[in-house]
């Protein structure tokens, strides 16, 4: 039995040498507590390390994506066709459905379980704080959605080249794609996540996130073509959409002059205004989330 | 199915999880952008083209969406937290039970889902065709609400299997081969409400699609009590 009698004046406390093996590693700071961190978030983004059933969601979602990417390498490859029928960054505006689906889904996987089931308190336990717990979450989500819109432009890309088309603008066209999906998926990993991390029932966050991406978006769309068509107001029709990141996304790539048609073109001051509310969004996103992980995080 | 299936104690706990806290203001956002929209666009540009908002945006999305909130209200947060167990411990008819929570899905999409788009149909002044949507709106939101809470019933991703039904089956597929139609709830409340104005459109056939709306609805109100009966309780993945 171990002597519990309290170390008073002539007890000095003595700490005993059990036997076990000393842990003599290297000893990593907060730098590889976040990078572990981002790598299990975005695993899971993709159900991987979890249960069979997660992984359904999200390569269903996946698969559906690539298919018509898969079509239409078929068809550019069989018919000759000296150009891809859809631009890449179109291609990802035509399958936004899929995309604002598979972040709906997997931003309450990132976001609401720690927060509903308090596990937030034994991560903040550790060096890392409700900021970098926040910004590390934020990043897993935005690489898995960047993801998720990268994988078909990469097929895309792939199949341009088998089928020899040019070079040098397939690349072009690729590349501006790419940086415009990074700033998409930060808009909407921003979004999807802020609402799940205030949303904690799974079904509510989804609902929420669909409603901020993919309803919204539906409004936009119809605004800027009521606007345009009926109301003769190019100027109403570029303004309103400033509000959703689909329209922003739409908005920017044309006036990039990355193949994606909008009812009125994005140019002269519209496109900085398109860039500083895009940002806006992304960092007004970044400093909710952080604001809540800090909130739900304190004791 | 008849009266006597409904349980009033079910019912008013269904509603009670309806209206309390946050998400009575989640569902009642969506009239409210819905009629809010059409008004401004009424006010701005003319009626006609408001009008159009509707049949594009309110019965395509806000319907279904409203449904599936209403659906996974009344039954997800039980099956998600596992304290449906405490109500199926209770000597209570299994079907009472899922019929009871339908009802109370099905008042909560009618008047969160299909009366905005009539009184939004009104606001731009088209009488005939808001009455004709209304009723594409009834049938369609009854059908729905059914088949969301069969849905809820299965699988603890109810929410996003019933949103995939909705947007992929219904929405992109359905835009590109016609016979998805045919497997259509939306489909099958417009053909519904084409025997009240032309302007809606008519791809199946009437007495197919009322057979199939009043099928799916008793069927999968039969199959969520079903579902509730041999029910068995599984942990987060």
């Amino acid at each position: 039995m171990p002597d519990h009698s309290p170390s008073g004046a002539g007890r000095p406390g003595i700490i005993h040498d059990l036997g076990y093996r000393r842990f003599d590693g290297v000893r990593e700071g907060s730098g590889a507590i976040a990078r572990t961190l981002f790598a299990t978030g975005l695993r899971h983004a993709y159900g991987l390390g979890r249960s069979g059933k997660s992984k359904v969601m999200p390569f269903l979602l996946l698969a559906m994506s690539l298919l018509p990417a898969a079509i239409v390498v078929g068809v550019v490859v069989l018919t000759g066709l000296d150009e891809l029928p859809v631009s890449y960054a179109d291609y990802t505006n035509q399958t936004q459905l899929l995309v604002s689906l598979f972040a709906a889904a997997q931003a309450p996987v990132l976001f609401s379980r720690d927060l509903r089931h308090r596990s937030i308190v034994l991560y903040l336990a550790r060096p890392l704080g409700a900021t970098a717990l926040a910004l590390v979450r934020w990043l897993s989500l935005t690489v898995a959605v960047f993801v998720f819109t990268a994988v078909p432009t990469a097929v895309l890309f792939a199949g341009a080249m088998l089928a020899g088309l040019d070079k040098s603008d397939q690349a072009t066209s690729m590349l501006k794609a790419v940086t415009l999906q990074v700033l998409l998926a930060m808009l909407v990993a921003g979004l999807s996540g802020l609402i799940s991390s205030v949303s904690l029932r799974r079904g509510f966050a989804v609902v929420g996130s669909v409603m901020a991406l993919i309803v919204l978006t539906g409004v936009v769309t119809v605004m800027q073509n009521i606007a345009y068509f009926e109301g003769d107001s190019e100027a109403v029709s570029t303004g309103v959409g400033l509000v959703s990141p689909w329209s922003l996304y739409t908005g920017l790539a044309n006036a990039w002059d990355a193949g994606i048609e909008t009812p009125v073109p994005v140019d002269g001051a519209w496109v900085p205004a398109y860039v500083i509310v895009a940002a806006l969004i992304a960092a007004g996103c970044l400093l909710g989330l952080v604001a809540r992980f800090r909130k739900v995080g304190s004791l | 199915m008849n009266a006597g299936m409904m349980n009033g104690t079910i019912a008013k706990l269904a509603l009670q999880a309806l209206l309390g806290r946050r998400r009575f203001y989640l569902l009642l956002a969506f009239p409210t952008l819905l009629v809010g929209l059409v008004a401004l666009v009424t006010a701005l540009v003319d009626g006609d083209a408001a009008f159009s908002v509707l049949p594009n945006l309110g019965y395509p999305l806000v319907l279904p969406l409203v449904a599936i909130l209403a659906a996974s209200s009344v039954l997800g947060p039980e099956v998600d937290d596992g304290s449906i167990v405490y109500l199926l411990s209770k000597p209570v008819n299994r079907y009472g039970v899922a019929f009871s929570k339908w009802l109370v899905a099905l008042a909560a999409t009618l008047v969160t889902g299909a009366l905005p788009i009539f009184v939004a149909g009104l606001v731009t002044g088209h009488t005939t065709r808001s009455t004709a949507l209304l009723v594409a709106a009834a049938v369609a939101g009854t059908a729905y609400s059914a088949l969301f809470v069969a849905i809820s019933a299965v699988t603890r991703h109810a929410v996003i299997a019933s949103l995939m039904f909705v947007l992929i089956w219904e929405g992109l597929l359905g835009n590109l081969f016609t016979g998805v139609a045919w497997l259509s709830i939306g489909q099958w409340g417009l053909r519904v409400g084409h025997e009240v104005s032309d302007y809606l459109p008519d791809v199946v056939d009437l007495p197919y699609a009322v057979v199939a709306s009043l099928l799916v609805t008793v069927v999968a109100v039969w199959f969520a009590g079903d579902r509730l009966r041999s029910f068995s309780l599984r942990g987060e993945d």
